[in-house]
């Protein structure tokens, strides 16, 4: 494929980048789940 | 899968026995299957996008970086336009709801910032590749990068101190202000010269100009970003959320020490007088 170098870094950092702060989400909300009763969760 | 608290008892039962926290998590069955078509449409994305479409015949490869790109510019223009949304809510609710209308439309300008950075990575790549150059202080290219910071400034002023009140409000009005920068970069390329592309589907006389395989894959890539929008904004608007309870309960108990000490400070006084 020509121009690899520079199609395959769009795709890894956009991915990659969704990821990370996808799973910071995921650990934030436990952790502030953790500290919190449940009657502050209005999603449960 | 639901995590539960460590408990004595080891379960969540005995948890809920114990008056302590169940759910440990901002997950609920919608989300979870949500999250797993995300991941699913994500893959095929990158398979149709790298693989499977056709090279085009004037870009050649280089188009397979438009689904990325088109794709990351929708949802950022989606999440702004929700955070206007929501904003006009929460200016038109004075209620308790109207918090949960700011928090929606904070989490969603977070996610529209992140989006609209990777916007301006995806084109600086694909500019240096179709134009030679990282950056061009071309009409749409600029317009976005100005987007891009007003959006970051909303963010920041969502940041400053006050109540939840006044943050809802006073961002509120920074982002209906802010919205109506959008027309503006999306049709920069028809106010003035641009080297920009212009629409990428259909032409100005809306033929869809697109060969079959790409257009699918650019409306993949639509649908694969919009679900991972909505899987996102409602996890960081759990977390927002929980954040404000927090800080409501440590404002509650810093009020509760200060009555005490206030109350054990007259009774010295009242001491003192006998």
């Amino acid at each position: 494929m020509d121009h690899i170098g520079f199609i395959l870094p769009t795709y890894l950092i956009t991915f990659a980048a969704v990821a990370a702060l996808a799973w910071r989400v995921i650990t934030r909300g436990r952790s502030l789940a953790r500290q919190l009763p449940d009657e502050d969760k209005p999603w449960t | 899968m639901a995590i539960t608290a460590p408990t004595t008892s080891g379960s969540p039962a005995g948890a809920a026995r114990a008056g302590g926290p169940v759910v440990l998590h901002t997950g609920t069955r919608f989300t979870r299957w949500l999250g797993i078509l995300t991941i699913a449409s994500m893959a095929l994305v990158a398979a149709f996008g790298l693989v499977f479409s056709p090279p085009d015949v004037v870009q050649g490869e280089g188009v397979r970086m438009l689904y990325i790109h088109v794709g990351t510019i929708w949802v950022a223009y989606v999440a702004f336009v929700v955070t206007a949304l929501a904003s006009a809510g929460v200016l038109w609710k004075r209620r308790s709801s109207a918090l949960t209308l700011d928090r929606i439309a904070g989490a969603s300008a977070e996610i529209g910032v992140v989006f609209m950075a990777l916007t301006l990575l995806a084109g600086a790549l694909w500019g240096r590749l179709s134009w030679g150059k990282f950056w061009v202080w071309d009409a749409r290219v600029t317009t976005t990068a100005f987007l891009f910071i007003t959006y970051v400034g909303y963010l920041a002023v969502r940041g400053l101190g006050g109540s939840h009140q006044q943050r809802a409000r006073r961002s509120a009005v920074v982002a209906l202000l802010a919205v109506l920068e959008i027309p503006l970069v999306h049709f920069s390329v028809k106010l003035w010269r641009s080297v920009h592309q212009d629409a990428s589907v259909a032409d100005r006389t809306s033929n869809v100009t697109l060969d079959g395989l790409m257009l699918f894959t650019l409306m993949l890539s639509l649908v694969a970003f919009s679900l991972l929008f909505v899987w996102w904004v409602l996890h960081r608007q759990r977390v927002l959320a929980m954040q404000d309870a927090l800080d409501d309960r440590g404002l509650d108990l810093a009020l509760a020490e200060r009555r005490r000490e206030a109350q054990a400070d007259a009774a010295i006084e009242r001491g003192g007088a006998h």
